[in-house]
């Protein structure tokens, strides 16, 4: 199974850096933890009863002794969470939902704007280094990525050419990769999904985004519209899906 | 009067906690299972089953607000015939009993589920959760028509062998009135209360997030809601009542036992804390040694 089982612990804060304007980088201590590339954590960005969820990340990268993740500072919870100084402890729940299907072959990972987290944790687990196709609006937004072939496009031309990451698409012979790994907002992956030929679309992983309330499975608020109808739990059925397991002309949202 | 003990007992049972795990917050158990959070869970109420598979609601089906949570998730289940395969018959063994959280579209509807779940031997008890909207009524939820609420535990009563809690909706009507109805019919119990009414609109573009608009508003500050509510009901009716609403903290489950609750459940404070009924109950016994 490409899970590793959650855990509700503390971690300690080690490390809080803007490593772009609005982009935060922070690390934790946490001896022992475990996580699959793919797999997320949901955080507690307050001791207090506000806000009342947790909010949840994708593992950017495991550390000899605990993790690190990636955020946009967007609202409430993460400006919480990055008001943190070393040395403060966090509870944490993880790691949660599945990993991406790791296997052997030549991966190309897809990634739009902070989608683009975790892509370093994917690539050192893979067993060639992957091409990897990053978008952003602007320079200061793609994330750092030195593990393999790396082209980048942004919206206004700032770093490489100007344009979304599917205008990297046509350089790309499909049939050289075993996996397309996506990740990034809804309508990114939906262009990655509709621009490849229909033959090439098993070769999809994608890894969904939702509002989330648990984080594990009980709640059933991070619906995403399922192929064949009903949806399935962003948390727990995934983050990780296949292509064709996904409805997308219903996801939307 | 003294402070309430932790030792409590529902329906002929006794238990060591007051600590339910509320409906739609803990699945069928699976995911807990996993996770191994048993410790001081008395019972866990299912998500809502109704006789036919329904989908749910369109998402965003969560967002948060302020001080709450907002959820619209639609009763989202596989129908009862399913939901008994899987869920209660098939794979987890809870170590809890199993109260199954019972909803429906019209009035038949609550007692053909229960009929179906009579053939089971894995449910305790039930929960008949009135708040879903009444078709036939313009869709006003069952639990604001007194009547309607006493015909449904009056039909569930008559098909069950098992205790049964009526989960009263704090959303329309005299809640006493409607808690007075459910004993009439039948109930062996009240659940103190359902999510209250709310949303949340973008004032720039007057629009929600959340497609259906109005939604369940959860929330620790709602706790004085619940608690008036607990307490106005108890002392009205002779049977227990599970407070439902507001609890994050060990003092709050000691605030609703003083209020009259019997049991109580644990909410969205399970979704941020799979181990919640631990956390409170060890809260609870500290505050009153």
């Amino acid at each position: 199974m490409n899970r590793i089982l959650p855990d509700d612990f503390i971690a300690e804060t080690a490390s809080v850096r803007r490593i772009r304007p609005g982009i935060v980088c922070m690390t934790f201590s946490a001896p022992g933890f475990r996580s699959l590339p793919g797999q997320f954590l949901e955080i507690e960005v307050s001791p207090g009863p506000f806000p009342v969820t947790r909010r949840p990340f994708t593992v950017n990268r495991l550390l000899p002794e605990g993790f690190e993740i990636l955020f946009d500072l967007r609202g409430r919870g993460t400006e919480l969470l990055s008001s943190l100084s070393p040395g403060s402890p966090v509870r944490v729940l993880g790691p949660l939902g599945n990993g991406w299907r790791l296997g052997p072959g030549k991966w190309l990972l897809v990634g739009g704007g902070m989608g683009c987290a975790g892509f370093s944790f994917l690539a050192g687990e893979l067993e060639e280094p992957p091409t990897v196709l990053m978008g952003a609006s602007t320079a200061d937004r793609l994330l750092p990525f030195d593990d393999g072939d790396l082209r980048v496009i942004t919206e206004d031309g700032s770093s490489g050419p100007r344009g979304r990451v599917t205008d990297l698409l046509p350089g790309i012979e499909p049939g050289d990769y075993r996996v397309v790994a996506v990740c990034g907002p809804v309508p990114m992956m939906r262009g990655v999904w509709l621009s490849l030929p229909p033959g090439h679309r098993r070769r999809v992983q994608v890894s969904a985004e939702s509002r989330m309330g648990c984080g594990w499975g009980v709640c059933g608020g991070c619906a995403v519209p399922a192929a064949g109808g009903g949806y399935v739990k962003c948390c727990s059925d995934g983050p990780v899906f296949a292509g064709d397991e996904l409805d997308w002309d219903r996801w939307t949202v | 009067m003294t402070a309430p003990s932790l030792s409590r007992n529902l329906w002929g049972r006794r238990f060591d906690s007051p600590l339910i795990l509320a409906g739609g917050t803990a699945g069928f158990g699976r995911e807990l299972a996993l996770l191994d959070c048993w410790d001081r869970v008395a019972a866990l109420v299912s998500k809502s089953v109704t006789l036919k598979p329904r989908e749910g609601n369109p998402p965003p089906r969560i967002q948060e607000t302020e001080y709450g949570l907002l959820n619209s998730i639609g009763l989202a289940n596989p129908g009862v015939n399913s939901v008994v395969q899987q869920e209660i018959n098939g794979s987890v063994n809870i170590p809890c009993p199993l109260i199954v959280s019972v909803a429906g579209e019209e009035e038949e509807e609550f007692h053909r589920v229960v009929e179906v779940l009579e053939g089971s031997p894995m449910p305790w008890a039930y929960e008949i959760n009135v708040s879903c909207p009444n078709v036939a009524s313009g869709g006003l939820p069952f639990g604001s028509e007194p009547s309607a609420v006493e015909r449904i535990s009056r039909a569930v009563a008559r098909v069950s062998s098992r205790p049964f809690a009526v989960k009263l909706t704090p959303n329309a009507g005299d809640m006493v009135e409607t808690a007075l109805a459910a004993q009439e019919g039948g109930a062996s119990g009240l659940t103190v209360c359902n999510t209250f009414l709310g949303m949340k609109m973008d004032w720039r573009t007057g629009s929600t997030l959340i497609p259906r608009k109005v939604a369940g508003y959860s929330s620790p500050a709602l706790l004085p809601l619940v608690v008036a509510r607990v307490w106005q009901v108890s002392r009205t009716v002779s049977i227990p009542v599970l407070a439902s609403g507001g609890v994050a903290r060990g003092e709050d489950v000691l605030e609703l036992l003083a209020a009259g609750a019997e049991m109580v459940q644990v909410g969205i404070r399970l979704m941020r804390r799979p181990r919640a009924a631990s956390e409170l109950f060890r809260e609870a016994e500290e505050l009153l040694q």
